[in-house]
């Protein structure tokens, strides 16, 4: 069971508040998308929409094609996965995931049978008898999933479901949740404030940033040529360098850079620690001084101060076969696909 | 000494609190005509008398009715206005709970007062309904001030998971918030049970021809003291225990499964 979602111009109000401005998004059928954002950005708002649980002020909200703006939760073909899992306490695994069937009128044989199902499909087979209380966080986690999965809903949305998870578990459930998604064929819309764990799992990922899509497309373009300064800060550690357009080419501290500037005036080069290089590079950054500099097993993080510009401190992904010492003077260049430069603001 | 100190206080307090208790119970098995000492021996003749009457054991049976059925009551109505009001932001929520709350400070004779003087004027006529409506109308307060405090954040997120999941709201009162809140539920209904079973004035008030039990023993005592007296007494302190030890069982026990 799988279907699009569309919204459309939908916005919302919390009293004076403007939670959510003027949205419009496709979704894809079997899509995997991840809203993604700083918290406060409406990612979960507009979850809330999708869900049912928050009737926008205004706009639309498509599922299949079918208009479901003022149909509540429970009349939906949506599920959600919730933050804190919201388990029953008070039914075991099995009635726990059987519980949307039962509402659904199914059988108690069928509803058993299936529920078993789901349960085998998150790996939980044997517990089906245990209470939620003697379960792991992650376990939990996982009979949330096959309860919301077990009423095979079109749409399955997910708000911050390994936000509660240490980092280990929460990448080994990304892979789960990833597979699964694969196995089901269900459209997934996941929440979270995580850009590895969204880069990590989505097909594609929405940008937000206080209410407003601020880019959404696959992972890497949006972490290689991000749409927007907030995007590009917000998916993954940046250098922002100063600089100012003139002419066809962008001016910076450290020399000219033969890329097309969005305006004229004063802008931001952005430009990824790991896309500066010893040598080889198309942009010269040119010699620069380590200020310090630290293993990290795939990379050494160090920080230089070009000479040409002795108030900038650039941090750069060196190779880790060898650890730069403080004060060294290394030559530095960088890969101009993976600089981008916006207006300054 | 100081090593002593301790449990003396603690003998002593177990003895302000049980003595009187264990006094009337010792003396229910008195084989003389007065229960003061000295203890002339046991014997079992005041049970004899006490099971063989048939005024006592009808009261002792009205007294199960009305607090089973003003328990039921109680905590119904309370649980009710606690999920209204966790639930739901009303106008004037505040005033609304402590509305509820307030009665919990009037005296029972006050209560009982309004109560025959309401009841009077509408012609219902005293019986054991009308005294079960006064111990619901003392009870509610206290059943809904332990519901209302055990509704929390989890409750609220079970109830929306379940009606992500296609439940109606009755199907959410029914299978989630009540089974949830069941320890805080059973506790108001127990504690609802013992008060009724317990209550004088406002039975007394609120009844004419089938009393309840603290009635009838007042009735009694008119008579003067007698070991049956505190036969029937040993008999309402047992009935105490067990319901105490159902509570325990029950609600406690269960929370710490």
């Amino acid at each position: 069971m799988t279907a699009p979602v569309t919204f459309n111009g939908v916005s919302h109000w919390f009293g004076a508040f403007h939670a959510l401005k003027n949205i419009s998004l496709e979704i894809g059928e079997g899509e995997y998308v991840t809203l993604l954002g700083p918290s406060g950005c409406g990612k979960t708002t507009l979850l809330s929409v999708l869900g049912g649980f928050i009737e926008p002020t205004e706009g639309q909200v498509l599922i299949g094609g079918r208009d479901l703006t003022h149909v509540p939760p429970a009349k939906r073909p949506t599920t959600t996965v919730f933050q804190d899992y919201a388990l029953f306490p008070h039914m075991s695994l099995r009635d726990n995931v059987a519980f949307g069937l039962r509402m659904a009128g199914v059988g108690r044989q069928e509803r058993r049978a299936r529920a078993d199902e789901q349960l085998a499909l998150v790996g939980l087979a044997d517990a089906a008898g245990k209470r939620p209380h003697e379960l792991s966080g992650g376990q939990r986690q996982r009979v949330a999933l096959a309860r919301a999965l077990a009423v095979r809903p079109d749409v399955l949305l997910l708000d911050e479901p390994l936000g509660a998870l240490d980092l280990k578990l929460r990448r080994a459930m990304q892979d789960e949740l990833k597979d699964i998604q694969r196995k089901v064929g269900t459209t997934f819309v996941h929440v979270t404030h995580d850009q590895e764990e969204a880069m990590a799992i989505a097909d594609r990922i929405v940008v937000m940033n206080a209410g407003r899509v601020e880019d959404e497309g696959a992972p890497a373009r949006i972490y290689r040529k991000p749409a927007t300064l907030f995007a590009a800060g917000f998916m993954g550690e940046m250098n922002r360098i100063p600089a100012r357009a003139s002419g066809t080419g962008v001016e910076t501290p450290f020399g000219p850079v033969d890329i097309t500037p969005p305006a004229e005036g004063a802008l931001v080069l952005c430009l990824r620690p790991e896309a500066v290089k010893h040598a080889n590079g198309t942009v010269l950054i040119g010699p620069a001084t380590v200020r310090d500099a630290a293993f990290f097993g795939t990379h050494c993080r160090v920080h230089v101060v070009p000479q040409a510009a002795p108030d900038l401190t650039i941090v750069a992904h060196l190779p880790p076969d060898r650890v730069p010492a403080a004060g060294e003077t290394l030559a530095l260049t960088a890969e101009i696909d993976a600089i981008s430069v916006f207006l300054a603001g | 000494m100081t090593r002593l100190a301790p449990w003396l206080y603690f003998a002593a307090a177990y003895c302000f609190i049980y003595l009187p208790v264990g006094a009337l119970v010792l003396f229910s098995f008195q084989e003389g005509g007065l229960p003061v000492p000295p203890f002339k021996g046991p014997s079992l003749k005041w049970y004899a008398q006490v099971l063989g009457d048939d005024d006592l054991m009808d009261a002792l049976l009205n007294s199960v009715v009305v607090a089973i059925g003003s328990g039921a009551g109680a905590v119904g109505l309370g649980f009710l206005a606690a999920y209204g009001l966790a639930r739901h932001t009303l106008p004037g929520s505040v005033v609304l709970r402590g509305l509820l709350i307030a009665p919990l400070t009037v005296s029972y004779l006050i209560v009982g007062l309004g109560l025959l003087i309401v009841i009077n004027r509408l012609g219902l006529g005293l019986s054991l309904w009308t005294a079960g409506i006064g111990h619901v109308v003392i009870n509610l307060p206290l059943c809904f001030a332990i519901i209302y405090a055990s509704m929390g954040a989890q409750q609220q997120n079970a109830e929306r998971a379940a009606r992500d999941l296609g439940a109606g709201e009755a199907q959410v009162v029914l299978l989630v918030t009540a089974p949830m809140l069941m320890p805080a539920i059973l506790a108001a209904f127990f504690l609802s049970v013992t008060l009724s079973w317990d209550e004088f004035i406002i039975a007394f008030l609120l009844t004419r021809f089938d009393v309840t039990l603290p009635v009838e023993i007042w009735s009694l005592l008119r008579s003067g003291l007698s070991p049956a007296l505190n036969a029937i007494g040993s008999f309402v302190f047992l009935i105490s225990v067990m319901i105490v030890l159902a509570l325990e069982l029950l609600v406690f026990g269960r929370r710490r499964a």
